[in-house]
């Protein structure tokens, strides 16, 4: 607005108090109607559904995977041992042992389906997660605080991570390869 | 100079899955006397008990991990001599850097084989 103009209307603000009053008036329900509309978008996360259900199922799902595979991994070592420990006396005995021994490792496997499945129904949950948190922050525009609260405890957890260089597994596209350590080791 | 298959060896891992693979292939190369534990802190007690040839170690453990048990075994008087390979899923190449800046005598990434447990293992204890 042009300083002229801006002069001009707040004068005659200054001459008409009423005007004053409907300028507060839409401002306040202009904000009204700002925070009906962030009420529906936090609606629209379902965070009760997310946290009471989503989340938790995903939860059980994962340490279902967990223990599913070491129970897999514990049968076909189980099974790989008790082969390189045969004590079998003839050909006939080892190989029907062995036979056995791979029928085990093979029905071993099948927990791979299974898990296979818990993994959709977690990958669906983030997948939900992602949608509704990504419409919820495009929706009321949320810029990441970089002093809002922190979690000591995930803080702490942070701090060892760094100071104890705990990356974990790394993407193979930044994971150091095998060779290139041996290079550096001469 | 030929492999000392008699030679005690520690495997640190926190996976008992880790520790059976890793104690399988050194079966199967020969080592029949193998200890385990479950983390540094462990690991630490054992080393002062017994005199072992080499210790296998992962990083990631809690609450002592492999890189922590690398540090006190070369602060160690008794014990900075003792032969130390890093087997660890950890492959960014700063860790790589500390652990060989911290004494490290070699480092595997995981998943690995038999094979280069074997190369590692003659190139540290000096077959």
């Amino acid at each position: 607005m042009p300083a002229n103009a801006a002069k001009t209307a707040r004068a005659a603000r200054e001459r008409d108090p009423i005007s004053d009053v409907r300028l507060i008036t839409r401002e306040l329900a202009e904000v009204a109607e700002y925070i009906a509309h962030v009420k529906r978008e936090i609606g629209a996360l379902r965070a009760n559904e997310l946290y009471r259900e989503r989340i938790p199922s995903a939860h059980d799902e994962l340490g279902s995977i967990v223990k599913a595979t070491a129970s897999a991994t514990h049968t076909i070592m189980a099974a790989a041992e008790e082969i390189l420990c045969s004590q079998e006396d003839t050909f006939e005995t080892y190989r029907a042992q062995v036979e056995a021994r791979v029928m085990t490792i093979f029905e071993a496997c099948s927990f791979q389906d299974i898990t296979g499945q818990r993994i959709t129904r977690v990958v669906d949950a983030l997948g939900q997660l992602e949608k509704r948190l990504s419409r919820f922050a495009a929706a009321v525009n949320a810029r990441d605080s970089e002093t809002g609260p922190v979690d000591p405890e995930d803080a702490l957890r942070q701090a060892r991570k760094d100071i104890l260089l705990l990356h974990g597994p790394q993407d193979e596209a930044a994971a150091i390869a095998q060779d290139d350590i041996d290079a550096l080791f001469g | 100079m030929a492999l000392d298959l008699s030679m005690p060896i520690l495997v640190v891992d926190d996976y008992q899955t880790m520790v059976r693979i890793i104690r399988n292939l050194l079966k199967q190369l020969g080592f029949e006397d193998v200890d385990d534990a479950s983390d540094g802190t462990a690991a630490l007690s054992k080393l002062k008990q017994k005199k072992y040839g080499l210790v296998i170690s992962d990083w990631n453990m809690e609450p002592m991990t492999g890189y922590e048990l690398l540090r006190h075994v070369r602060a160690d008087e008794g014990l900075r001599t003792t032969p130390f390979i890093m087997v660890t899923a950890e492959s960014k190449t700063e860790n790589v850097i500390a652990a060989k800046k911290a004494g490290v005598n070699n480092y595997i990434v995981k998943p690995f084989n038999a094979a280069t447990l074997k190369t590692k293992i003659e190139a540290v204890c000096g077959a």
